[in-house]
């Protein structure tokens, strides 16, 4: 491929990246932003592990909605199939609930945002296959959320004052299965990748898109840019959102 | 140049996430505010209120007319003086018989106005009048508790003027479980087939354990200057079927029986002056009908089957049960003056505890209104709402509604 053609084919992938949001959003369907960045470590040749730190935003970019901090370890078991494990420490910003009495006009509860901590750990397969420069990889995820239990506001319009209200601790498990695809273009510092990730517990709750580019710099650097789009089944308790993601990583 | 770029992206990610300080709650305060609302404060009241003099209605052909007890001649006097066990009768009028059976006196009137002045105390006693004459009941300092029935029950169909002689005390009690005589009603302690007019300055406290305080199956007036305290735990306070008029005095009804309501009009209910308060402290009555199904009887402080009309006087209505409500109406419901307040805090599992629930029109032209329901509607209206335009306030909020003129 020319230099001319590797320049012409980047410049239309970042442009359908950056463009990809818009024609997807909808009116009732959120905007956001994922910041990350980490370190990764090669313990030994088939051993290394890492630490990421994450910052999430909605509302069209205008609130915070989580700060996470990351630590995994994975392991090459083969040449094509890697196990890894991991623990997220996640602060979420929970978004406001209002519930309406059985006529759907009057006000029964509101739960204002509040700041929670939720702690999640994961295994992971992935199994990869190269066919000449795209490498098709499929990931595997198993992962448990746990929700330690605490008292947030309430207020009650029946009673016509706040109040005290538990969240229960909860667990939840979700199986994760990603499917991407990446394309290592000769003698380019960018490499598109795609993926679809669906998110199921007895049924797919949320899938996900993402449609991105990473470049590394010297081996140590490493960057990316992406769009994710979240769109989720049940919409009455979470909105679609469009994210525009940027992430580093520093490997040594 | 490579150096530009990624300062330029740590400058867009930085101004990003700083931009990421805003809330994205809705602005709730203004509505929170609104329902932050403390229910007027409603209580058992029982001084003493200045009101303007009783005038009786003088002329003959006034509807009225008999319902003054001035307007009869009461020559004919018997004394009841009750004590203990028995009750001693002083006093002959031509056609009338008495039969005493220890403190239990039956009276068969024949004759007509008869003034009787009851007094003393009994713990087992009761009076009970038979004949169509009108007459009359000075409670002169009276307690009568009866175990198995009414303390006072009028088989007849003409007026009782119950008199409360100046400055007593008068106490009538119905008991748990009533004896009942076959083609008799006996609904309440004080209970009358006619109408019912109270009159007099004294102070009479009817409590009620087995069914109603104080009913009649015709209509009930009370003039000013009467003090009159009702506590049922049983069935309805103070009923009446075919009206209930209001034109003085001091009432307090207090009721907590399953599905009882305070003061129920079956007829026309007008208040045209005094001060009533009632507070009705019970819950929603379920029960299965005889084909199996469920129904339920919800309470109210004031429950009227036709017209409620205020004019003048004091309501105060309060109902804190479960599905209680303050004003049941199952007609119009129409406001000239006075001042109306009614408070619904029960919750609402069963039924709903609604401030004013009318079934046909409410109206407003003059006077003070205000409604509140904690966990429901504080004015429910199945007609039109009118409200007279010169009003100084109206506003209508989410627990509390308050029109005044």
């Amino acid at each position: 491929m020319a230099r001319s053609q590797r320049k012409q084919l980047i410049a239309t992938l970042l442009l359908m990246l950056c463009t990809a949001i818009f024609p997807t959003l909808s009116h009732a369907d959120d905007a956001g932003l994922i910041v990350s960045a980490g370190v990764s470590r090669k313990l030994t040749k088939k051993l290394s592990m890492g630490f990421d730190a994450e910052f999430r935003s909605r509302n069209n970019f205008r609130t915070a909605s989580r700060v996470g901090l990351a630590a995994d370890v994975s392991y090459k078991v083969l040449p094509w199939l890697k196990a890894s494990g991991g623990y997220d420490l996640l602060f979420d910003n929970n978004q406001e609930k209002l519930t309406y009495q059985d006529d759907g006009v009057s006000y029964n509860n509101w739960r204002p945002s509040y700041w929670g901590v939720r702690h999640r750990f994961n295994v992971s397969l992935t199994g990869s296959y190269k066919i000449q420069r795209v490498e098709l990889s499929l990931r595997e995820r198993w992962q448990y959320t746990y929700r330690p239990s605490r008292v947030i506001d309430n207020f009650d319009f029946d009673e016509g004052e706040w109040e005290d209200h538990e969240v229960k601790g909860k667990g939840k498990n979700v199986l994760r299965s990603r499917l991407q695809v990446e394309w290592d273009i000769p003698k380019c510092k960018f490499d598109p990748y795609a993926s679809v990730e669906l998110h199921s517990t007895r049924q797919l709750d949320q899938t996900r898109v993402i449609v991105g580019v990473s470049h590394s710099l010297k081996k140590k650097h490493n960057f990316k840019l992406y769009y994710r789009g979240q769109y989720y089944r049940d919409k009455s308790d979470d909105t679609n959102i469009h994210m525009l993601g940027m992430g580093y990583t520093y490997k040594f | 140049m490579k150096q530009i770029i990624h300062y330029s992206l740590l400058l867009v990610v930085m101004s990003l996430a700083l931009s990421s300080c805003v809330k994205d709650d809705t602005d709730m305060a203004d509505i929170i505010a609104s329902y932050q609302v403390e229910p007027a404060n409603i209580e058992l009241d029982f001084s003493a209120l200045t009101e303007a003099p009783d005038q009786p209605v003088t002329d003959e052909n006034d509807s009225a007319y008999n319902d003054y007890v001035e307007n009869s001649p009461w020559n004919k006097v018997i004394n009841i003086d009750f004590d203990g066990n028995n009750a001693t009768v002083t006093g002959r009028v031509a056609g009338v018989t008495i039969q005493t059976s220890g403190a239990h006196v039956t009276v068969i009137n024949m004759s007509g106005p008869v003034k009787f002045i009851v007094s003393g105390h009994t713990t087992d006693g009761s009076l009970k009048f038979y004949g169509d004459k009108r007459f009359q009941i000075l409670l002169n300092g009276a307690e009568i508790t009866n175990p198995k029935g009414a303390a006072i029950n009028n088989q007849g169909s003409k007026s009782l003027y119950v008199v409360l002689a100046d400055g007593t005390t008068n106490r009538l009690q119905d008991g748990s479980t009533y004896t009942d005589v076959d083609e008799e009603d006996q609904k309440a302690a004080l209970f009358s087939e006619g109408q019912i007019i109270f009159s007099g300055k004294g102070h009479l406290a009817t409590i009620a354990v087995g069914r109603g305080g104080i009913r009649s199956d015709d209509y009930i007036r009370i003039r000013p200057g009467v003090s009159i305290y009702v506590n049922s735990t049983a069935l309805d306070g103070l009923r009446a079927n075919d009206g209930i008029i209001l034109d003085g005095g001091v009432i307090n009804v207090e009721t907590s029986g399953l599905g009882a309501k305070g003061v129920r009009s079956g007829g026309v209910m007008t208040v045209n002056g005094g001060r009533l308060i009632a507070v009705n402290n019970g819950n929603t009555r379920e029960d299965t009908s005889d084909e199996g199904l469920a129904d339920t009887t919800a309470c109210a402080a004031l429950y009227c089957d036709s017209l409620l009309v205020v004019t003048g006087g004091t309501l105060k209505l309060k109902a804190t049960g479960d599905g209680g409500k303050g004003i049941n109406g199952k007609h119009d419901a129409v406001i000239n003056g006075g001042s109306t307040t009614v408070v619904a805090t029960g919750t609402r599992k069963v039924k709903k505890p609604k401030g004013v629930k009318l079934d046909r029109n409410f109206s407003i032209t003059g006077g003070y209104f205000y409604t509140y329901s904690r966990r429901s509607d504080p004015l429910d209206v199945a007609g039109n709402t009118d409200i007279a335009t010169g009003y100084k306030t109206c506003d209508f909020g989410p627990k509390a509604i308050i029109i005044a003129y």
